[in-house]
C-alpha cells in the first residue's frame, strides 16, 4: 500500500473521486423533477391537483390492487418497480396565470444528462405539450411531460421504469372517457 | 591480458585493471548508515496521506452503510402490514385490568400473568387499529394513484395525438363547416 501511494502520489484523490463521482452522478440523472416552485399557483387556479406519491406509498397501494380483475392487474404491473409518482396540475379562469419562467424551471431541469425530450408540440392556440424520456441503458428510467396551455399547466413526472404502452392505454379504463383516437399502427393500416 | 581477473578475479591481475580499481574504489559502497545534516527533517506528512486516505474511504464506507440500513429498516414495516391484515386473536380471553391493593405480594404474583395477557392484547387491539388506518390509506392512496396515472396516461395521449396532426375525421368536419 505503502508503494502504490508512494508511486502515485495522487492514488487518494483518485480514490475519492471514484466514491464521489458515482454518488454525483446518480444526482446528475435524478429522475425526480423538482415541482416545488409551482406551488404558488395554487393561490391562482380554480382547480389544483398535487399528488406525489413515493415508493412506499406505491407500494402500499399495489397490495390493494385485485389481481383477478384484469384492468386492476395490468395497472397493478404498471406501476410495479414505480420509485415515485408526482403530479401538479393547475386549471385557471383567465389566461397568463403562470409565466414563462415557471415552464422554464422545469425545462431547465429536463436539459439535465439523461434526459432525452421524446415529443415537443407547441401550437398557438394550445399551447405546448412535451414529453422527456430519462434512459439508464436500454430501459426507461423516468418520464415527464409538461403540457401547458393558455389556461392549464400541468408537470407529470414518474420516477422508475415506466412502461409507455401500457400508461397510454390507460386512458378510457375505470370510467375515464375513451376519446376514440386509433393506435398509429392501426392508422397505418388504414392509410395502406 | 589475463581475461578471468576480469570475471572472478582470479589469475594475474592486469596492471591497468588494478589501475582503475585503485580510482573508483573510493566510490565503492560503503555500509554506513546516511547521516543527514541536523537542520534537514525529513518530510513526515506524506505518511500521514494514505492513513487518511484509508480512513476516509472506510467512513464514507460507514456512512453509505448507516444510509442503506436506515432505507433498509422501511421494508420489515410494509411486511409486517401486510401479514397483519388479519390479526391473531390470542386463543385466551384477556382479562379484565386486576387492581392489586398494595401490600399484598401473594396478589401481585398472581397478578402478573394476567396483567402480561392484558397488555398482549391491548398492543393486539393497537396494531388491529393501525391496520384498518393502513388500509384506509393505501385505499386512497390507489386512488389518487389512479387519478395521477389518468393524468399521465391522458397528456401523454394528448402529446401524441398532438405529434400526429389532426385526425381525418377533424378535416372532415372543418370541410363540413367550411
Amino acid at each position: 500500500m505503502k508503494s502504490l501511494f508512494h508511486t502515485f502520489p495522487r492514488t487518494p484523490l483518485l480514490v475519492a473521486l471514484l466514491v464521489v463521482l458515482p454518488a454525483i452522478t446518480a444526482r446528475a440523472q435524478d429522475p425526480r423533477i423538482q415541482l416545488t416552485h409551482l406551488d404558488h399557483l395554487a393561490t391562482r387556479a380554480s382547480e389544483t391537483v398535487d399528488l406525489n406519491f413515493d415508493e412506499r406509498l406505491i407500494l402500499a397501494a399495489a397490495k390493494i390492487f385485485n389481481d383477478k380483475d384484469e384492468d386492476e392487474a395490468q395497472i397493478k404491473k404498471l406501476i410495479t418497480g414505480l420509485k415515485g409518482v408526482y403530479v401538479k396540475s393547475f386549471e385557471f379562469e383567465n389566461d397568463g396565470q403562470y409565466t414563462a419562467a415557471d415552464v422554464e424551471a422545469i425545462r431547465a431541469q429536463l436539459r439535465g444528462p439523461g434526459w432525452t425530450r421524446l415529443v415537443n408540440v407547441t401550437s398557438k392556440k394550445e399551447g405546448t405539450v412535451e414529453v422527456y424520456l430519462l434512459m439508464n441503458g436500454d430501459q426507461i428510467g423516468g418520464l415527464a411531460v409538461l403540457a401547458a396551455e393558455d389556461r392549464e399547466l400541468t408537470v407529470v413526472n414518474i420516477v422508475g421504469p415506466v412502461d409507455l404502452e401500457r400508461l397510454a392505454k390507460l386512458e378510457g379504463q375505470f370510467g375515464v372517457p375513451d376519446l376514440g383516437i386509433e393506435a398509429p399502427k392501426t392508422k397505418k393500416n388504414d392509410d395502406k | 591480458m589475463n581475461e578471468e581477473y576480469l570475471w572472478d578475479k582470479s589469475g594475474e591481475p592486469d596492471p591497468e585493471i588494478q589501475h582503475l580499481e585503485d580510482i573508483l574504489g573510493g566510490l565503492r559502497y560503503q555500509p554506513i548508515p546516511l547521516e543527514l545534516p541536523s537542520d534537514v527533517q525529513p518530510d513526515r506528512r506524506n505518511r500521514y496521506v494514505p492513513l487518511l486516505a484509508i480512513a476516509a474511504t472506510l467512513l464514507i464506507a460507514l456512512l453509505a452503510g448507516v444510509v442503506w440500513l436506515r432505507l433498509q429498516s422501511h421494508a420489515p414495516e410494509q411486511k409486517l402490514e401486510a401479514k397483519s391484515d388479519q390479526p391473531s386473536v390470542p386463543s385466551s380471553s384477556p382479562n379484565p385490568e386486576i387492581v392489586v391493593p398494595e401490600g399484598q405480594e401473594n396478589v401481585v404474583q398472581q397478578s402478573t400473568q394476567p396483567r402480561r395477557r392484558e397488555l398482549v392484547a391491548s398492543n393486539v387491539r393497537h396494531r388491529s387499529k393501525s391496520n384498518v388506518v393502513s388500509n384506509k390509506e393505501a385505499l386512497l392512496a390507489k386512488e389518487q394513484l389512479m387519478s395521477a396515472l389518468r393524468i399521465a396516461s391522458e397528456k401523454l395521449n394528448l402529446a401524441q395525438r398532438k405529434a400526429q396532426g389532426p385526425t381525418p375525421n377533424q378535416i372532415r368536419n372543418q370541410h363540413k363547416i367550411g
